[in-house]
């Protein structure tokens, strides 16, 4: 008990072991897991890393669809910040998709959506932080019509394809045929 | 004869953060009869686990169980998935994950035991534990890059190496933490006040501990011999200077002593790691899926955590169970408070350091 007082009375006339916080900043450690980043001039639209996030902050949108031209969104307010992506990902080390060590600040009412070309197209479009959720879940779903219509669209190009070598087969065969019939008709037109 | 009055401990409560329903039948001060809810917190986690993630996601979802058993979870899962695609993890991934795991067990068990020092009326006590414990998580911070939910377990490996120039600050703030735990370890043991409010309160008998299957530092404190690390070699334990912690008493004091005896072994354990980290990758190759069904037991800090899995080759799980210490103390808890006073029973319910995210899911 003596030595609980004394140890009290030592923590009285000691600093305090907490940080002032908002007046002293608290930066974080060296390693810190933070924001994503990504850069499209690297990426190989492989989808490694949309496959692997477990809530799904990483989508990409089929804006074309005959091209298949991919674009990348992020969700920074979603991310668990867990590296599984950053893991996945083929050309990481080369810095397509990057973790940097601090992370955006929690997003407000009021406050502004942050804008970096790094953060994907998706924040970069949202205008009012009130809309963000509504307008995410709204990007979620046409980010899975765009991929059903891509499907579709390879399925029909596949049909499309089949189509066509069936007529050019079915063309040569005819071909052949008559190649074949002629040269008969000629054999037996001039039996030597 | 005396009133009888019927008090309501919880669901929101301030001794304990979290929600747990305890109904008390009093007779004066003296406990007669109790029923229990541990079911508030149910967020269908097992149910998510083999519908909406894939295998090599659901690690991710059940770290997020708990705070603090959140290596233990994920932990359990990857050791089941990997026994299942047959995946031989070398020296070094073993070694990292004991470090983490055990870095995990000190500060758990270190907020447990300052937490009992607050609700016996004793504040500034626990600010002196809280604030010790704030090394151990900031190695933790260091070493994963997250405070509480690390991700550090990968299927396979780890997520990432430790710098040779964090090594050397880990093995010094580790050494620091000793000597802090050691001080705090003499407080509680000379503490006149604090021995009144813990020392021979809410007594676990080796009898009752066995009868009612306790696990974890409540059975250990008992003087019963059990620890899954001891049990099974999911983690190179043996190797590592592992030593089980026993006490005797079976009180709330008894089950300190035994949190503050497991806390200097896993500063040993993670100081021997450091000293035998060799060379190796973090990660190996993994292939296919998980088909078949198998079990794992881990120890979590505050007891034995049961996972049964099972896949059937496709991307999702058919079935993930998850069983925690937690509710296999309840049972005995349960039976303590009968016949103790109400004064104590803040004491003895934190003591046994309830974990209700983990118990409900």
């Amino acid at each position: 008990m003596v030595k609980m007082f004394l140890e009290s009375l030592k923590n009285l006339t000691s600093k305090p072991e907490t940080k002032g916080y908002p007046y002293t900043p608290s930066p974080e450690p060296k390693g810190y897991k933070g924001t994503i980043l990504y850069d499209e001039d690297l990426c190989i639209f492989c989808d490694k890393c949309e496959e692997v996030c477990p809530p799904g902050a990483i989508l990409f949108e089929i804006v074309d669809v005959e091209n298949n031209k991919r674009e990348y969104s992020y969700n920074p307010y979603l991310c668990i910040y867990c590296h599984a992506c950053v893991d996945a990902c083929p050309k990481a080390d080369e810095g397509c998709l990057v973790q940097s060590e601090t992370r955006l600040p929690p997003l407000g009412r009021d406050s502004k959506v942050p804008k970096d070309k790094r953060l994907g197209y998706f924040v970069n479009r949202i205008e009012e932080a009130k809309d963000f959720d509504k307008k995410w879940d709204e990007f979620e779903e046409r980010a899975r019509e765009s991929r059903e219509k891509l499907a579709e669209h390879k399925k029909r190009m596949k049909l499309k394809k089949q189509q066509e070598a069936k007529a050019k087969k079915e063309a040569e065969a005819k071909a052949k045929q008559e190649a074949e019939a002629k040269a008969k008709q000629e054999a037996e037109a001039n039996p030597q | 004869m005396g009133n009888k009055i019927t008090v309501v401990f919880g669901s929101q409560h301030i001794a304990i953060p979290e929600p747990v329903s305890f109904v008390f039948q009093t007779e004066n001060e003296i406990i007669t009869d109790v029923a229990v809810d541990v079911g508030y917190v149910h967020r269908g986690i097992e149910q998510a686990a083999v519908t909406k993630f894939k295998f090599n996601n659901v690690q991710y979802l059940l770290a997020r169980v708990c705070g603090f058993c959140s290596i233990t979870h994920a932990s359990a899962y990857i050791h089941g998935v990997e026994k299942l695609l047959g995946v031989e993890t070398n020296k070094k991934i073993d070694y990292l994950r004991t470090l983490v795991v055990e870095l995990d067990r000190i500060h758990s068990h270190m907020l447990a035991n300052g937490h009992v020092a607050e609700v016996c009326g004793y504040e500034n006590l626990f600010m002196q534990t809280i604030k010790y414990r704030e090394i151990s998580t900031e190695i933790l911070e260091i070493i994963t890059g997250n405070r509480i939910q690390y991700d550090y377990y990968t299927i396979g490996g780890v997520s990432r190496d430790l710098t040779l120039e964090n090594e050397k600050m880990i093995r010094t703030r580790l050494k620091e933490l000793r000597e802090h735990v050691l001080k705090l370890m003499e407080f509680f043991e000379t503490d006149y006040t604090l021995g009144l409010k813990t020392k021979g309160v809410g007594v676990v008998t080796y009898e009752m501990a066995k009868k009612y299957n306790t696990a974890g530092p409540i059975a250990r404190a008992s003087g019963l011999k059990t620890d899954a690390r001891a049990e099974f070699d999911f983690l190179p334990y043996e190797e590592l200077g592992y030593k089980m912690q026993i006490r005797t008493e079976g009180d709330v004091w008894a089950r300190n002593m035994v949190r503050f005896d497991e806390v200097l072994n896993s500063i040993d354990i993670c100081l021997n790691v450091l000293d035998g980290l060799g060379e190796g990758d973090i990660q190996v190759k993994v292939k296919g899926r998980p088909k078949g069904e198998t079990f794992i037991r881990v120890e979590a800090p505050r007891g034995e955590c049961f996972y049964y899995v099972k896949g059937n080759g496709t991307k999702v799980m058919e079935r993930v169970r998850v069983r925690v210490p937690t509710y296999a103390n309840v049972p005995v808890l349960k039976e303590l408070f009968v016949g103790s006073k109400y004064s104590d029973a803040q004491a003895i319910v934190l003591s046994f350091d309830p974990c209700l995210s983990c118990t409900a899911r």
